[in-house]
């Protein structure tokens, strides 16, 4: 046990060994790894984020009727009567100019600006939630709405958010897809890295093995070496990721407090931490075995 | 404790470097191998550790079969046997203390005993006052001493040496091959390959001379 423990060590001494006699080759293979892992991990919190503020937003379909300034609470109450009595009204709910004003001032925190208006400027206003919301059906109810008397604005503004919410789906399949090709570069980066190093280290190889190593001897360093520059890659992607996060950030919360919103930028936890430089590790250990083996007949004919 | 047993190789070009060859090597034994260039000496040694293999006949090393041995267990074999080239083949990137560290650490050696058992190996050759210098800068006999130390590092039952003497001068070729008798003194068995009469006359060991591939009988 002790003996394979000690040749474990070994092993991972010598790939650290000849990370730190290269270093600015090892720094430039990490720095690209560290690229092509940044370049999903990057997208995916970027669509994280998207897909955050989007749960946020309501998508629930609501088809908003607002009425003419001028409109009294009898006119509204018989607009209200209409709108219940309508074949595709699921539910009506009635907001009051007064309660309008009341949640703006509260929400975009307009309280000063508003207490220096005399007059309310918001008018009485329906949200109805739809039964059928089928592009025809919508259509046909904003015909059959718009003739009421004092009804002034009909939106029906829930597309767009449908839109982002489908759009997020779209581009979370798209970062898996990037992400897939990238981890291939990531295998390709770290075989030719450890192809190159089988080269240069033939004749140790050859060596060990004529004086009783065997295959698992020899391909542990590189195994340990690919592995080990995932590792690090992984790590300086997620630092890289976190940072742009961090910087963008200050600049969305900046932005969304003059709409009074409140928008997060979301930076890797610590499991996304964990999963990225686990990934890498993975990626790096996957793309030096592979090289070891197609690499290997080559150096072992030579002995 | 060696055994070839009608052995016969022929390369993949075609050209047969040993023809029906015979021949047991007990324990303990001190065998020189002579013969011309091509007669088939370093093919012959080569079988032994697995380098090459027969295309017809076995060799047996200490009751195993080495054709029917799978990669690990070859593996094993070889740490058993102490390996001496004729181009000795060193790691010039490595210092002489590494060069016979590597036997070690295959063996998963401590870093304790593997000082140990090197400082002791290259003090029976005569190399410990260099241990840090790098092959490079030794003479070719000590480049051959080197080779010997990590041959013995793992102190082995069976010592192979293939024209050890080939490249030296009287004086050192005499040097090495005490060494070898030397080890052969504590029980160590030692096959040897050489063309250097004056050196066999000096082991007056057994000799297997082989012409064209065959044993003289």
């Amino acid at each position: 046990m002790s003996a394979i423990l000690a040749s474990h060590r070994q092993a991972f001494g010598r790939a650290i060994g000849r990370m730190r006699s290269q270093p600015l080759a090892s720094g430039l293979s990490i720095g690209v790894i560290a690229i092509a892992i940044l370049l999903p991990l990057g997208l995916f919190m970027l669509f994280e984020n998207i897909t955050s503020a989007a749960s946020r937003l309501n998508t629930e379909p609501n088809v908003n009727v607002y009425l003419a300034l001028s409109a009294t609470d009898a006119e509204a109450k018989d607009v209200e009567r209409k709108l219940r009595a309508h074949a595709n009204a699921q539910s009506v709910v009635f907001i009051s100019r007064e309660a309008a004003l009341a949640d703006m001032k509260q929400r975009a925190n307009l309280g000063d600006l508003l207490a220096g208006i005399d007059a309310n400027p918001l008018p009485h206003a329906f949200a109805i939630k739809p039964k059928s919301v089928d592009g025809a059906t919508l259509d046909a109810m904003r015909a059959d709405l718009t003739p009421i008397p004092k009804v002034e604005t009909i939106t029906m503004d829930f597309e767009w958010a449908k839109k982002l919410t489908r759009f997020a789906r779209f581009a979370e399949r798209l970062v898996f897809l990037l992400g897939a090709m990238l981890g291939a570069a990531v295998v390709f980066v770290v075989g030719n890295t450890i192809r190159l190093q089988m080269l240069t280290q033939k004749d140790e190889i050859i060596v060990a093995r004529l004086i009783g190593a065997t295959r698992r001897f020899v391909r542990r360093p590189f195994l340990y070496f690919g592995a080990l520059q995932g590792a690090l890659a992984g790590t300086l992607a997620v630092l890289a990721a976190t940072a742009l996060g961090r910087w963008a950030g200050s600049e969305v919360n900046a932005l969304a407090a003059t709409y009074g919103a409140e928008l997060s930028v979301q930076v890797p936890t610590i499991v996304q931490a964990v999963w990225v430089v686990g990934l890498g590790t993975a990626l790096g250990w996957v793309g030096a075995f592979v090289s070891v083996s197609m690499y290997w007949r080559q150096v072992e004919a030579a002995k | 404790m060696i055994h070839y047993s009608n052995v016969t190789k022929r390369y993949a070009s075609g050209y047969e470097a040993l023809k029906d060859v015979s021949l047991v090597i007990d324990k303990g034994e001190m065998v020189a191998i002579t013969g011309h260039s091509g007669a088939g000496k370093s093919t012959l040694l080569k079988l032994v550790a697995g380098i090459e293999f027969a295309s017809g006949g076995n060799v047996m090393v200490n009751g195993q079969n080495l054709a029917l041995l799978k990669e690990a267990h070859l593996s094993v074999l070889r740490q058993n046997l102490g390996l001496v080239f004729q181009d000795h083949k060193l790691l010039f990137d490595r210092n002489v203390f590494e060069n016979v560290a590597l036997p070690l650490e295959i063996a998963g050696f401590t870093r304790h005993e593997t000082g140990k058992r090197v400082r002791a190996a290259l003090d029976k050759v005569g190399l410990l006052p260099r241990e840090k210098a790098h092959p490079i800068a030794l003479s070719g006999g000590e480049q051959q001493r080197l080779c010997i130390a990590r041959a013995i590092v793992n102190r082995p039952s069976v010592l192979i040496a293939d024209e050890p003497t080939g490249n030296l001068d009287q004086a050192y070729a005499a040097t090495i091959l005490d060494l070898f008798r030397s080890f052969n003194q504590v029980g160590v068995t030692v096959v040897l390959s050489t063309h250097d009469e004056l050196g066999l006359a000096r082991l007056q060991c057994r000799r297997v001379t082989l012409d064209q591939g065959r044993v003289v009988p």
